[in-house]
């Protein structure tokens, strides 16, 4: 038996149906359009590539940074002739800041740890990559080889240490109290400046009083003549002043010999001191020659060349 | 005035180099021949080969005819301490086979040198007898090498049979190498006089040169020569009749040898010792 159906309930169903299907459609479509235009697809991609003998570590989707900055990714990766074939998908409008020369290289965002993305390291040209350029690639370095470059490094310079430790370790004398004597010296500073600044406040002085006397001396002379020229014609009694005012520039003058000489006398301490700061200095530098952080600051005089030694003639040579 | 000698090595200490401008090549060729330097110091001559063959490269690419003979001649130094003489003899080539880089007369000198001492390692008596002729007349008497070249030239004469003229070379290379500088070639030259000596039937005259050339030798430090120098005295003592000193030496040989750890020469000296 067939129920009987309100009137109008079903009317102009089939719109109704359309209607709700087409609303449902759209709104797929604006979903997918949005996961399109978040995926990137409505931007134009300018395809670069490079070529790396060994792919561990890269995955396609990868992001492609620029200074930090994500310009494109990963978009492609296949087996080609001397390794695997790496396509970059670079935004467009990116790919001007990208000059001949640039290069990628696997990177970490956080250094060793950190997501792993492809990183370009513009090159210094002008002129862009074009699209489908080839790039270079430089892989990145595993632990070990890090681990193994850092000990070929570290070794020379260890070695350089233990020789200055044992050189400091010959000299008989303990770190401590050579570091103890040196901060005993710098203490020092001060008192020894002014000291230096007396030295040479006196020597100034001394120069400028003995030429001072000098001239006193000279003119003296010269008043000495005058007085015998005035003298001589007359003869007459006044030659005993002459003769005193002779007596008294010559005991000016031996006071003045006497204070050069003085003079000359306190000026020996200081050459002697000189003498041996220039003997210490040159005992210091060369100890400091041999302290390892100071030696790369001398040359050495044998232009780095190693010793030929008639001994290695006896084919003794090796196995050293 | 300790404060003044302090105070200077303040000053060389905090003074930074100038800076150079020079090439990133430039550079990279100065610190690979400072790397391959620490590294030959430090007994990585492995390593040392490696950084010296990257400097002779970026040397050739700069077409810098002294660095390119410098890390040549001291490439050939290390392979043949690794013993690779046929890779230390190519080595030179780069020096004695190229006619057109104008290379300095002291550098052919150092690489005739070098040659002369590799062939005579190898038992190319008469190449090295070549080699050290050319070396001898490039230097004239007169040149750094002077000792060195007649010591050479004394180890060829020995080799060759010829212990009178060996004798009177090594006798020239000892007056030669006076000084601080030449006490390596003194040691070397009174090694080959006492060996020349031992070889004219005169052990007790070999032995007085053989002490000697102990005496300086462990003053320097070298192990090798150390090692060379007990075997020699070991053989002129029993020349001479001395068998408990030939034991003597042979013991103290074989205690440097064993601290060595010469793997060829430890059983070779016990077997001269259980005869």
């Amino acid at each position: 038996m067939k129920a009987a159906l309100p009137p109008g309930r079903f009317s102009r169903l089939v719109l109704k149906v359309n209607v709700f299907l087409l609303v449902a459609l759209a709104l797929a479509g604006a979903f997918m359009g949005l996961v399109a235009y978040k995926q990137g697809w409505f931007i134009k991609q300018s395809p670069i590539y490079f070529v790396t003998p060994n792919a561990l570590g890269l995955n396609k989707g990868m992001p492609v940074k620029l200074h930090g900055f994500t310009v494109g990714s990963v978009s492609d990766m296949r087996l080609a002739g001397g390794g695997v074939e790496v396509k970059l998908s670079i935004v467009s409008e990116h790919l001007p800041r990208l000059p001949l020369g640039s290069y990628a290289r696997h990177a970490r965002e956080a250094g060793v740890i950190g997501a792993s993305v492809i990183d370009i390291i513009p090159g210094k040209g002008t002129v862009p990559l074009a699209e489908g350029a080839e790039i270079h690639f430089e892989p990145a370095r595993g632990i070990a080889e890090i681990i193994d470059d850092l000990r070929r490094q570290a070794i020379p310079a260890l070695q350089e240490v233990k020789q200055a430790m044992g050189q400091v370790g010959r000299t008989g004398e303990d770190i401590t109290q050579i570091l103890a004597g040196l901060r005993q010296e710098v203490d020092q500073l001060p008192a020894t400046h002014r000291a230096v600044r007396q030295l040479v406040e006196e020597a100034t002085y001394a120069t400028s009083e003995l030429s001072i006397q000098a001239g006193a001396t000279l003119q003296s002379v010269e008043r000495v003549a005058e007085n015998m020229d005035r003298t001589v014609p007359v003869l007459s009694g006044k030659l005993a002043a002459s003769i005193d005012s002779i007596n008294a520039a010559a005991a000016q003058m031996r006071a003045t010999g006497e204070e050069a000489q003085a003079t000359l006398k306190s000026a020996r301490p200081l050459l002697d001191r000189g003498e041996t700061a220039a003997r210490e200095a040159s005992d210091v530098l060369g100890a400091a020659k041999r302290i390892w952080p100071l030696a790369d600051s001398f040359k050495d005089t044998t232009d780095g060349m190693l010793p030929i030694d008639s001994f290695e003639a006896e084919g003794k040579g090796r196995s050293r | 005035m300790r404060l003044t000698a302090l105070l200077l090595v303040l000053l060389a200490a905090c003074a930074t180099p100038k800076p150079s401008g020079e090439s990133l090549a430039k550079s990279r060729l100065g610190e690979a021949e400072v790397r391959a330097a620490a590294l030959a110091r430090s007994g990585d001559y492995a390593g040392a080969a490696r950084h010296y063959g990257e400097a002779l490269r970026l040397a050739t690419a700069l077409d810098n005819a002294d660095a390119i003979a410098a890390n040549a001649i001291n490439l050939s130094v290390v392979q043949q301490w690794l013993g690779r003489d046929a890779e230390a003899r190519a080595a030179l080539g780069a020096v004695l086979d190229d006619p057109r880089t104008p290379f300095s007369e002291r550098r052919k000198l150092q690489a005739e040198l070098r040659r002369a001492i590799l062939d005579l390692s190898a038992g190319n008596v008469g190449a090295a007898a070549v080699w050290a002729g050319q070396a001898d007349r490039r230097c004239a008497g007169a040149c750094e090498y002077a000792a060195t070249i007649v010591n050479v030239r004394a180890q060829v004469a020995l080799e060759s049979g010829k212990p009178a003229e060996a004798a009177q070379l090594a006798q020239s290379a000892l007056e030669r190498s006076r000084g601080p500088a030449g006490r390596t070639e003194a040691a070397n030259a009174l090694r080959t006089l006492g060996r020349a000596r031992l070889a004219q039937g005169n052990p007790s005259s070999a032995l007085e040169a053989l002490k000697q050339a102990l005496e300086l030798d462990r003053e320097l430090g070298d192990p090798r020569k150390i090692l060379a120098d007990l075997n020699d005295l070991s053989r002129a003592a029993e020349a001479a009749g001395d068998a408990r000193a030939a034991t003597d030496y042979k013991e103290r040989g074989l205690a440097v040898s064993r601290a060595m750890n010469d793997g060829k020469s430890g059983p070779e000296m016990e077997a001269l010792l259980r005869r």
